[in-house]
């Protein structure tokens, strides 16, 4: 054996003996069964990847699935995926506990007549179900989300061959009028697919696509490249943002323009006349529109939008000089009962500006599969109202949580006299049902989707099921085939699973699974005419119901999104993007109507909105919003779902928050679409006050040097962010250098500086993270976060929370402050004065209307090369370790908690109670990382810079008598970024791009330099770009 | 040298009674006779308090730190607080003891016995604190540098290193000092007890006869004793200052951080002797031996360190203001006019404010007014630990985690049990052991005597 050498032989009779001890203790006999013939796939102890698709979302971005020993851990992004290039954001990672929630139903279940549910075979409730179907399946619907084309087409044929009534796909966020709004401008019927990536101007009209939009992950990626700083030394794309609130995207944006919501059409008109009087857009065009625009003048438009006329005319002149500008419309909660029109004015600006072909790709629909419809999901309300529908089928949505009171859901259902639900966790449509046939979860199940022509996404199963399940399509396959002969004939034979096979025999299926699909990158026509019907485009604003002085406006929420994520614990405890906080609903006011109404933040308001629509709910004051509109996340309100509602706070049955959707009007846009902007609200007080789990204290940075930004004249005029007189170590060498000079003695350093800070003529340089490991290890290993490039989306925390088996500690908890998370997004407002606060500090102090200045600041261990936290420790469980890590040995750990009151970067965490055991319900306890211990209680733990992906890395390069590569290794919280905004990498490797990017003479800097901690994250700061300029 | 005028040093001796030998047997030792009814009442109440705050403890242990009110950032608390505190009033007996015997100020016989048993008592109470406050006390030995297989060493650069050797060292110098000072007077008890008493003063009293080579040998030991105390009541809590000075918190990274932190010790140690004297004094009938004097003199004592520890607090936010230092100027506006003002008030009053009343000598004389400044004291030095801790912690460098610490039932019993276990010791003490140094008084005695014949020429 000449390759084994004394310290490998060291190893492994530490391993022989570990194993010897082991076996020798007396704890209770566990029965270990090993694989009796080992798959041939799997390793211990080395993880399997599968490609496979996210279903959080219609934006449907590819997966790696990461399996250890058959069970999947961690969702990553497909890097080959052409929507999410390998980034993943925080709701598709938190889908895998949908596999693993102790919700999941254990099996097929049916309501007895105490209203109980109790378990039933498969053979039972297929039979059951075809019993209904036979006695009437014209009466029979199908309800749900969109399950992918395949899916689609296979249940299109189910309803033909059962000849049951129809199929309704719904979504409650499904881009509608974006579609319509297409037919309408272009007069074909197209998908409008905007790239951002080369755009050099972009203007939202109240379209939060970086946290809520059609695609986040990839728009945020496309916005980040096209605002590179490298690649665009002069700034890269312009940024505008018109809308009533500041959202995590706005906050992204150079220049927030706070308009009345509902204005975003007549905006979009008046910008398009501007544009068009500035010389943009062709004659014919200009005839076209001439009457339409005739009312949108600037400054009537001005009068109608909140927006001042010289504003409206500088941006339309920016935008009539851009050369790749795009207009993206209103979605999601902005869509009102004009929200046609208003997306139609939209794309005419993007028709004027030449965004057609460019950034605008219009991309033929795909012609397999239904597409949402909210018109006919009313048709079917009404239907069921009038008990035509016998059995409803509802798969994959929650419409008795999600549908409007006013649109008589509820009621509509309840006269349904044989409900199933295919939910493989328990909702409030389940907690409806009459039968419950539970559905594979998606990392259980075979399928596809298209979120767009030229991109076809598969999915395949990870895991054996974990409980009694059945894809959907087999399990309604099998119905079907019980029906009858005469059904069965109609049928397709063979699985789901086959019969994907077959859909996707045109290509190789084995490939296809391998790289996670098939992708062929479409573009549109390469530009495109206005359609004659855009004469008579009719932009006004929004009917609004109600009374009240408010406009309510329902938002999906950054992480929740329409509810669905609710039950997910990470996306209920990562702090919400914009206002930090976890667990609640809260009411956002501007500061003006909170000093109206005489309440501070927590104070219970009462929100009436007409009709027996109200609901109580704390109230959080902000800067960042209009004084006309209040705001109140879309996502909570659950009753149902252990984390969802009060369950896991011991009062099951309780609603979690306030579902906004109750309290909207039932209004729809043009064409029938969902609208969400519709109802005015009436506050008053009721005169107590709640406990806000806010997660960040204060929003004034002080100029401490932590989320730092530079304007980009200086950033041009080569200033950097840090002025080295600024360093007090600097200014105190630099004197007596002078000094020693005057004197005319040679300039020795004085004692105290450390050589290595001092350069080759003496004079000071600036801290050299390289240093600090041990001279002689090939590694420092180190980490980049480029703010300019950090949006605040929080994938990264999510990302944190699954790697490392961070426990989820509950709202009371958190109100306490005990989160657990080891990778925070401080979000700073400009750096404010320094004045004192007295009392309280408020937790939001500088935001204003129509001041962007957000700095979203990601903060984990910055593994300092003078760590304060490793001296005080007194056994030694943190130190520093020879690659310049800071370590933290759980084992050793008695928990004086000194290092984290000397932490000044705060990002230790204490383990107040057994979380590692006890927070982790069955069986939950299955998807936990075994590479990373699972902390007991009275312990520290914090950020490890991923070491256990260092040391799965370490082996191959062992192996291959190399060093780790750059790029080999990565933390979790870089790899999900979809703005790859952080680098991990061996700094020591001048080439690596950590140590490349962290050199930033101008941008980088460390967070708290002063304290001279010498980390080994350097930040680059944000670059503040301005206000447009023509 | 002339010697000083025979006046002079008759008034500094003056607190001595002019009783005889036996009656100061009697007088002393009647305080350990046969425990009356109420005796056993507050002994078995202090002993279930003990209990009850144990139980609490255990729970504690059970379930985890959460059910204490630690909220990140902020992960020192009440534990902390009280274990300084209790380390401060440890300081009053080795002063009284060792530095005073030093410097022969006579007047320390009457008090010196509470004192250093006080001593003892409030390091043992200050000790479980360093248990009670770690999160895995299973593991609490790692903090202690025993040879193991593995290898693993503990962190000398950590000052909880040094904090437990310095509580250690303390407890047993001042555990051995206590002991020596009891040796004659065990004899004295031994003497006169029967019983299972008299087995044990045997024992405690090692074979004491009074010869005059055993009070040459004791006399030597206790002088050494008291030299090596010395260094300590200066060094212990020094180290304990350092808990907080070697740490990067702004408010708590100061260089005043020792002599502050002794002066503070000193100053509560005096208030919390006086606080338990001046009861034992009025329930036993020591008002012979313990006199107003011995009052005057110990108010004097606790003016002085206010005076000591009200510079500091100014100086501290003169050095803030001074500094230019946002992050200390920010941190100390807020302790004063913060959330937590009510803590920073109370610790300014009642440390600074109240004991100005000792400038006036009817005051220190006045045993109501007396007891009740100690009082005050006592509550003003333990909310200026929790004002140094808790507010320091609160609000540190990065404004995104400030955080506020609220109290929560299970500490605050557990504080309130370190108050009856404390007491327990005492209430048991006094009536195993003279509550007054026999032996010294007598000695006092007869120096007086002399005096006094002097004086009659």
């Amino acid at each position: 054996m000449p390759e084994l050498d004394r310290r490998d032989f060291l190893k492994l009779v530490g391993v022989g003996a570990g194993a010897a001890a082991a076996a020798g203790c007396s704890d209770p006999v566990e029965k270990l069964i090993p694989y009796v013939i080992q798959p041939e796939v799997i390793t211990p102890g080395i993880p399997v990847y599968y490609a496979s698709t996210c279903r959080e979302c219609s934006a449907a971005c590819g997966l790696h699935v990461k399996t250890r020993e058959g069970r999947p851990i961690k969702l990553e992004g497909n890097p080959e995926h052409p929507v999410n290039k390998g980034s993943l954001c925080a709701r598709g990672q938190a889908g895998i506990g949908r596999t693993y929630h102790p919700d999941r139903f254990p099996g097929p279940m049916l309501r007895g007549s105490d209203g109980k549910l109790a378990p039933i075979s498969w053979k039972d409730a297929t039979e059951l179900l075809a019993t209904k179907l036979r006695g009437g399946a014209g009466n029979a619907y199908l309800l749900g989300s969109d399950p992918g084309p395949t899916a689609s087409g296979l249940l299109d044929k189910w309803v033909a061959a059962v000849g049951a009534g129809g199929r309704v796909v719904y979504e409650p966020f499904a881009p509608e009028a974006l579609l319509e709004a297409t037919q309408l401008v272009f007069g074909v019927a197209s998908e409008p697919v905007f790239d951002l990536s080369k755009a050099d101007f972009v203007v939202s009209f109240a379209n939060d696509f970086l946290e809520t939009g059609v695609s986040p992950t990839e728009h945020a990626r496309q916005l980040a490249a096209a605002r590179d700083i490298g690649a665009h030394p002069e700034g890269g794309a312009r940024f505008v943002y018109f809308g009533p609130r500041l959202s995590m995207t706005a906050s992204s944006s150079d220049e927030w323009i706070p308009a009345r919501p509902g204005s975003e059409g007549i905006l979009a008109m008046a910008l398009a006349r501007v544009v068009l009087e500035n010389g943009a857009g062709s004659a014919s065009e200009r005839t076209l529109l001439s009457g339409v625009l005739d009312g949108f003048d600037a400054e009537r438009a001005a009068a109608r939008t909140g927006v001042d006329a010289k504003t409206i005319e500088r941006v339309g002149k920016a935008l009539a000089k851009a050369k790749v500008p795009v207009a993206l419309p209103p979605v999601g909660g902005f869509a009102s009962n004009r929200a046609r029109a208003a997306t139609a004015a939209v794309l005419v600006l993007n028709q004027v500006i030449g965004a057609v072909g460019k950034t605008l790709a219009l991309l033929p629909l795909p012609s397999d599969g239904k597409r949402a419809s909210y018109k006919e999901l009313l048709a079917l309300v009404d239907s069921m109202k009038s008990g035509k529908v016998s059995v409803l089928l509802v798969y994959g949505a929650d419409p008795a949580y999600s549908m409007p009171q006013t649109t008589g859901f509820a009621d509509a259902l309840a006269k349904v006299p044989f409900v199933v639900s295919f939910a493989s966790s328990k909702n409030e449509t389940s907690a409806l049902a009459h039968l419950i046939l539970p559905e594979h979860t998606p990392l259980e199940s075979w399928g596809d989707a298209q979120p767009r022509a030229g991109v076809r996404s598969i999915l395949q199963p990870t895991v054996r099921p974990l409980q009694d399940t059945q894809a959907l399509v087999d399990a309604l396959l099998d119905v079907g085939r019980a029906v009858g002969p005469e059904v069965a004939a109609k049928l397709p034979t063979g699985s789901f699973r086959t019969l994907l096979e077959a859909a996707w025999s045109d290509v190789d299926f084995r490939q296809a699974l391998q790289r996670g699909g098939v992708f062929t990158e479409k573009s549109g026509p390469a530009s495109a005419g206005l359609s004659a019907g855009v004469a008579k485009l009719e932009v006004a604003e929004p009917h609004l119901e109600g009374e009240g002085d408010y406009v309510l406006l329902a938002l999906p929420s950054p992480l929740l999104y329409d509810g669905r994520g609710a039950n997910l614990p990470w996306l209920q405890e990562i702090p919400d993007p914009v206002m930090k906080i976890v667990w609640q609903s809260w009411l956002e006011v501007s500061l003006e109507t909170a000093q109206k109404l005489g309440v501070v933040a927590g104070d219970v308001l009462v929100i009436e909105t007409g009709g027996q629509r109200r609901a109580e709910v704390p109230v959080v004051p902000r800067g960042g919003l209009r004084n006309d509109v209040v705001a109140l996340a879309v996502g909570q309100g659950h009753t149902q779902g252990l984390y969802a509602s009060h369950e896991n706070d011991g009062r099951p049955g309780e609603a979690r928050g306030v579902n906004v959707i109750s309290l909207l009007a039932a209004a729809t846009d043009e064409m029938g679409g969902r609208a969400w902007l519709t109802t005015k609200a009436k506050l008053s007080k009721a005169g107590r006050s709640e406990r806000v789990a806010f997660t960040g204290a204060n929003d004034n940075e002080r100029e401490r040097m932590l989320g730092e930004a530079i304007a980009l004249s200086d950033l041009l005029s080569g200033k950097s962010v840090v002025d080295p007189e600024m360093l007090g170590l600097a200014a105190s060498v630099k004197e007596r250098l002078q000094d020693a000079a005057r004197k005319g003695e040679t300039a020795a350093p004085p004692a105290e500086v450390p050589p290595e800070a001092l350069g080759r003529n003496g004079e000071f340089v600036a801290y050299n993270p390289t240093e600090d490991a041990k001279p002689g290890s090939p590694y420092r290993w180190g980490m980049t976060i480029d703010l300019d490039r950090c949006t605040g989306c929080s994938a990264c925390v999510a990302a944190c929370y699954l790697e490392n088996n961070i426990p989820i500690v509950g709202e009371e908890q958190s109100i306490r402050g005990r989160i657990m998370s080891w990778l925070r997004i401080e979000r700073y407002v400009t750096e404010g004065d320094v004045d004192f606060i007295p009392g309280r500090p408020p937790h939001s102090t500088l935001e204003r209307l129509g001041h962007v200045g957000v700095r979203h600041l990601p903060m984990m261990c910055q593994h300092c090369g003078s760590a304060p936290c490793e001296p005080v420790c007194p056994v030694f469980a943190t130190y520093h370790n020879p690659e310049g890590l800071n370590g933290m040995v759980y084992n050793r750990c008695i928990g004086t908690r000194y290092c984290s009151n000397n932490c000044p970067y705060k990002v230790r965490r204490f383990n107040y109670y057994n979380y590692g055991l006890d927070n982790w319900p069955e069986p939950m306890k299955l998807m936990l990382n075994p590479d990373v211990t699972v902390r007991c209680k009275g312990v520290m733990e914090k950020c490890t810079y991923c070491t256990q992906r260092v040391e799965a890395a370490r082996q191959p390069a062992k192996n291959e008598k190399r060093l780790i590569r750059d790029g080999e290794v990565t933390t979790a919280c870089a790899q999900s970024c979809p703005t790859q905004a952080i680098t991990f990498g061996n700094l020591k490797d001048a080439d690596s791009q950590v140590a490349k990017k962290g050199s930033d003479p101008k941008r980088g800097y460390h967070a708290l330099h002063v304290l001279n901690t010498r980390p080994a994250t350097t930040y680059l700061a944000k670059v503040v770009r301005g206000s447009v300029e023509v | 040298m002339t010697p000083p005028p025979a006046a002079s040093v008759a008034d500094m001796i003056r607190p001595v009674p002019l009783v005889a030998d036996s009656q100061v047997n009697r007088d002393i030792l009647a305080v350990m006779d046969r425990p009356t009814m109420p005796y056993w009442l507050l002994l078995g109440f202090l002993v279930v308090f003990v209990h009850a705050a144990g139980a609490v403890w255990v729970y504690q242990v059970y379930m985890g730190l959460g059910i204490a009110g630690y909220a990140h950032p902020i992960f020192w608390g009440v534990y902390i607080v009280t274990f300084v505190f209790w380390v401060g009033i440890a300081h009053a007996g080795t002063l009284i003891s060792a530095i005073l015997y030093l410097f022969r100020s006579k007047w320390r016989n009457a008090i010196n016995r509470s004192a250093e048993a006080m001593t003892v008592f409030a390091v043992l109470t200050a000790a479980q604190f360093l248990g009670i406050h770690v999160g895995r006390i299973w593991k609490s030995y790692f903090i202690l540098p025993y040879p193991n297989q593995r290898g693993l060493w503990v962190n000398f650069k950590s000052p909880l290193v040094w904090d437990t050797f310095a509580i250690s060292t303390y407890g047993t110098i001042s555990a051995l000092f206590l002991f020596v000072g009891l040796i004659p007077d065990f004899a004295i008890a031994r003497d006169r007890s029967t019983g299972w008493r008299k087995l044990l003063y045997t024992a405690l009293a090692l074979g004491w006869q009074g010869k005059s080579k055993q009070w040459k040998a004791w006399n030597r030991t206790v002088l050494h004793l008291s030299g090596l105390c010395t260094p300590l009541v200066l060094s212990v809590h020094s180290v304990v200052s350092w808990d907080f000075a070697m740490s990067i918190v702004p408010t708590w990274h100061a260089t005043i951080f020792a002599p502050y932190f002794v002066a503070g010790a000193i100053f509560s140690g005096f208030a919390m002797v006086l606080t338990m004297m001046i009861p034992v004094r009025r329930i036993f009938g020591l008002e012979a031996y313990i006199t107003d004097y011995h009052f005057d003199n110990m108010a004097k004592f606790i003016l002085l360190t206010s005076l000591i520890v009200g510079y500091s607090y100014l100086m501290e936010f003169f050095i803030a203001w001074y500094s230019g230092n946002e992050f200390e100027q920010t941190a100390w506006w807020y302790r004063v006019f913060g959330p937590y003002w009510i803590s920073t008030w109370t610790m300014l009053i009642c440390n600074t404010v109240i004991p100005q009343v000792f400038w006036f000598k009817r005051a220190r004389t006045h045993v109501p007014t007396v007891f009740a400044v100690s009082i005050f004291v006592n509550i003003g030095m333990w909310f200026e630990r929790y004002v140094i801790i808790v507010i320091g912690l609160s609000h540190e460098y990065d404004p995104a985690v400030w955080g506020i610490y609220t109290p929560r039932p299970p500490e605050l019993m557990i504080l309130a049990g370190s108050f009856a276990f404390f007491a327990m010791f005492f209430v048991i003490f006094i009536k195993l052991f003279p509550v007054i140094a026999v032996s010294e008084m007598k000695e006092l005695a007869i120096h007086q005597k002399s005096h006094a014949h002097e004086g009659a020429h």
